[in-house]
């Protein structure tokens, strides 16, 4: 599943869905807003070129390791210290290939997916400089 | 012809949302930046560099698809194009 949400992400339900009889070990990323003095963190993204990306680096990942499943739900919106930023559910036969798989995921989420992350301060906001132009 | 106009992140701040720009037939990306920089000193500045040469931070997809900077001078528009304009990505 890829999918684009405001709401809080249910980690459990993911992981539970990944799970099939041909399934030997699941892997994840959880992406979580760290307390760097900062109020809370608004996230921003072009929605619709983001879930053709995302689709785009899923349909990479299943062509190009031996995985069953790979998911990447991504919050939009105002999140707080500790919420979840992003969720990648990656369940394979074996795991290895679910590591590897993962780290691609997450590795090219960062570099290609459009989404944009302001930090809300006490002494204002800023825009989190992107390191892939 | 017109264009849409999607701008996000910092650009979203200075260019607004959602403009709907007129444009000549035949105008390249390059010549929609021009025509957004003439708006505004401060457009100018955030979108090219003192040669006038579009700053690397200034991200460009068309109907969805990312252009390279190579492309921009080549790149012609037309009418009902949907172009985005984004700074370097952030996510995850």
């Amino acid at each position: 599943m890829i999918q684009l949400t405001r709401d809080q992400i249910d980690i459990e339900e993911f992981i539970r869905k990944a799970k099939t009889p041909r399934i030997g070990g699941i892997v994840t990323f959880i992406g979580v807003v760290r307390d760097d003095g900062i109020l809370s963190l608004e996230l921003e993204s072009y929605e619709e070129a983001a879930l053709q990306e995302l689709e785009k680096i899923r349909d990479e990942a299943m062509k190009d390791f031996d995985i069953e499943s790979a998911d990447i739900i991504h919050r939009i919106g105002k999140l707080a210290i500790g919420d979840t930023i992003v969720l990648i559910v990656v369940a394979a036969a074996h795991r290895k290939e679910a590591f590897k798989a993962c780290e691609f995921l997450i590795d090219r989420l960062k570099e290609t997916v459009p989404i944009w992350k302001k930090e809300e301060t006490e002494d204002g906001s800023r825009w989190i400089p992107g390191e892939h132009g | 012809m017109r264009v849409q106009v999607k701008a996000f992140a910092g650009f979203r701040e200075i260019l607004g949302p959602d403009i709907a720009l007129e444009l000549p037939e035949g105008s390249t990306l390059t010549g929609l930046l021009e025509g957004l920089g003439r708006r505004s000193p401060g457009i100018q500045k955030a979108l090219f560099d003192d040669q006038g040469m579009p700053l690397k931070s200034v991200i460009i997809m068309v109907n969805k698809k990312r252009q390279t900077r190579a492309e921009f001078g080549s790149r012609e528009l037309h009418d009902g194009d949907e172009v985005a304009i984004y700074p370097p990505v952030a996510g995850g």
